[in-house]
């Protein structure tokens, strides 16, 4: 028996390093792919983690964006007119009728309108009773209106005594329909159509009426206007407008990217929700963290052998570093490839109209999430480094 | 190009040295104080280029120890440990390692093959190491796979394979990348008799494949399995961490006086009796 003889192997040639490493890399992943049950149990464990941070974060996310609802749902003002020292949309401290004037006045602005948003209560036939959002917009210009419609006409709402009632909020008011009748506040109101907007922090039913009907129905006293919606002239620079407005009328004029951040900061520090839900959205991450670098290192671990022998066989440790980052990005990217699946399909249902979760799954979290993983990953594999990096091939002959 | 140069490896090809291993005084110790436990004692020992020397002795002797230092996978705490001329010593880890891969070919009793790669894939792998392509790394590997007569198991994992092919296939990996020594720790442990004979009369085979004695390789065999000692050019028996006896094949057949190696070592022709 004879072994072939080739005395000008590429190394001592010189063969490219890269061809060293493709070689090896292959290698790497063939143990890591044919290991099937190992895996499987790499990346389930991954998927999971990364279902975990991605599905806790979307939830997080959602709650927060939720408390904007209001905000989301009224596109038109560039500038939202409030007291200044209101610190989240549903906080507010209503300011007189006269303050709508001021602030058209105000150079740059090209209109000005009231928008009403209290909470008002519908009583049933029952004797039982629902909290509800009562916004009231403009008569005439209609600023503020809903994103949209889904029966009936927007127009009708300028009849007397006429609601129009957010579409998945009917089941809350006992499955109402337009003709239908709602004892608001003890007040009679008409239902004239349905229309679709985004629910509040509170997930209360959102009723839209004309804000003559709404400060009828919740009587506040002098001070009725909750909000005074703005229209920059298209020339004007905004944020001067909202300084003029602020120089001139002593109110507080933001933006609604501004107006979102105060609510969002309110939501997040001023409440237990940021520290109660972050605390989740962290534990969710160590878990993941400790999941996927356990399965790792334990990987790695069993593997140790293989790679003291290869050490044993002349590999170096840069090369074996390599391999070990190459199986953990792969399995990390598979595995989170997998585990967004469910996260975004959770999303998915989580998001139809009327759901009470609203999680929200942006770009943002995604590439989150990957960088999350990464760190677990790359934590789990540090781990493991460490041993291969230290490992004495002598250990092949135990 | 790798790390190790071309103009390095012509010089090991070049150092004109007769001897493939030299020792002196090594000395090891694992672990301090109270509990150290001295597995070299001074050690020195010479092998040739072409030789099959055998290490033999009880269990804790250093055997295990002394093969890792001559080939590199562990550190003497002192002496001198030399392969083909090369002070290990002198080389940092990563030129250690570089010229074990290319100067060093193992075959351990466990086989230590990689479970999840066939056995054509587990025989390339020395030369992947050494940046061989793929393709040509696999063609060389499958003939080393015909050489041990496994040309027809290629694609088979190794857990489908008995112990003696899973040996034939690591003597394959050992020699595929034409090392200059070739270290067998206990290579026939797991085998029973016939294979062990097998499996030796391959290392040998492969050993000596080579007309130009200058070229052949280098074998050092730790064992403890007496049915193979007729292989060995010479015996190196080992007690406490020291050299205790050697005998070359010359000194052998005098030896058949020496009541231990008369009983543990048969004659090739007892040997060979089924």
């Amino acid at each position: 028996m004879r072994l072939p003889l080739r005395a000008d192997c590429g190394w001592a040639k010189g063969d490219s390093g890269a061809n060293a490493l493709g070689g090896m890399y292959k290698i790497a992943l063939r143990m890591l792919l044919r290991d099937r049950g190992k895996y499987l149990a790499l990346v389930c464990g991954l998927s999971f983690a990364t279902l975990l941070i991605a599905q806790q974060g979307s939830i997080f996310l959602g709650l927060v964006l939720r408390s904007t609802g209001v905000l989301q749902n009224v596109g038109q003002p560039d500038l939202w007119v409030v007291d200044p020292s209101t610190r989240y949309i549903l906080e507010t401290r209503p300011v007189g009728e006269q303050f709508v004037g001021r602030v058209r006045s105000v150079p740059g602005v090209a209109w000005a309108e009231p928008m009403f948003s209290n909470y008002a209560n519908v009583e049933f036939a029952d004797g039982t009773f629902k909290r509800v959002q009562l916004i009231g917009i403009d008569r005439t210009t209609l600023i503020g209106q809903p994103p949209e419609m889904v029966e009936g006409s927007l127009e009708d709402l300028r009849a007397p005594d006429t609601v129009l009632v957010e579409e998945s909020s009917r089941p809350k008011l006992n499955n109402a329909k337009i003709g239908d009748v709602l004892r608001l506040n003890d007040k009679r109101a008409v239902i004239v159509g349905f229309c679709r907007a985004k629910l509040g922090f509170e997930s209360n039913a959102i009723v839209y009426t004309t804000f003559d009907n709404a400060v009828r129905f919740t009587p506040v006293g002098r001070e009725r206007v909750t909000f005074i919606l703005v229209g920059v002239k298209p020339d004007a620079d905004r944020t001067a407008v909202a300084a003029d407005i602020g120089k001139f009328t002593g109110l507080g004029a933001f933006t609604p990217e501004e107006m979102s951040r105060r609510t969002i900061g309110f939501i997040l520090y001023e409440t237990g929700i940021g520290i109660n839900f972050g605390i989740t959205v962290l534990l969710g991450f160590v878990v993941g963290l400790a999941v996927t670098a356990a399965i790792f290192y334990q990987f790695t671990l069993e593997n140790l052998r293989h790679f003291a022998v290869l050490k044993a066989m002349g590999t170096r440790n840069s090369v074996l570093v390599r391999m070990v980052l190459l199986q953990a990005g792969v399995v990390g990217m598979i595995g989170f490839g997998i585990g967004c699946g469910p996260a975004g399909i959770f999303t998915i249902l989580g998001r139809k109209p009327g759901a009470e979760l609203a999680p929200y799954f942006p770009w943002q979290l995604l590439a989150l999430t990957l960088v999350g993983m990464m760190i677990c990953i790359g934590l789990g594999s540090l781990l493991s480094l460490r041993r291969v990096i230290t490992l004495e091939p002598a250990v092949v002959f135990k | 190009m790798s790390a190790l140069s071309a103009e390095s490896t012509v010089r090991v090809a070049n150092t004109g040295e007769s001897l493939a291993v030299e020792l002196r005084g090594v000395t090891k110790t694992y672990g301090s104080g109270s509990t150290s436990v001295h597995a070299l004692r001074g050690v020195d020992l010479e092998v040739k280029k072409s030789e099959l020397v055998m290490l033999v002795g009880p269990s804790g002797c250093g055997k295990t120890t002394l093969v890792s230092i001559i080939s590199g996978v562990l550190g003497a705490d002192s002496g001198v440990a030399k392969l083909f001329g090369i002070d290990w010593s002198t080389l940092g880890n990563e030129q250690q390692t570089l010229r074990r891969g290319e100067l060093v070919g193992f075959v351990f009793q466990q086989f230590n093959l990689i479970p999840t790669l066939s056995i054509i894939e587990n025989v390339s792998v020395p030369l992947l190491i050494r940046g061989v392509r793929e393709r040509e790394a696999l063609e060389r590997a499958a003939a080393a796979l015909t050489s041990v007569e496994l040309g027809d198991r290629t694609k088979s994992l190794p857990s489908q394979l008995s112990g003696g092919q899973q040996q034939r296939v690591a003597i394959a990996r050992a020699l595929v990348g034409e090392p200059r020594l070739i270290v067998c720790d206990e290579p026939t442990a797991s085998l029973d008799g016939h294979t062990g004979q097998v499996v030796m009369d391959l290392i040998k085979d492969t050993a000596r494949s080579r007309t130009d004695e200058n070229h052949r390789r280098c074998v050092i065999v730790v064992t403890h399995d007496t049915r193979i000692f007729h292989y060995a050019d010479r015996i190196v028996e080992m007690e406490d961490g020291r050299l205790k006896k050697t005998l070359s094949q010359h000194t052998r057949e005098e030896a058949a006086h020496v009541p231990r190696f008369a009983e543990e070592s048969p004659s090739p022709a007892e040997a060979s009796k089924p």
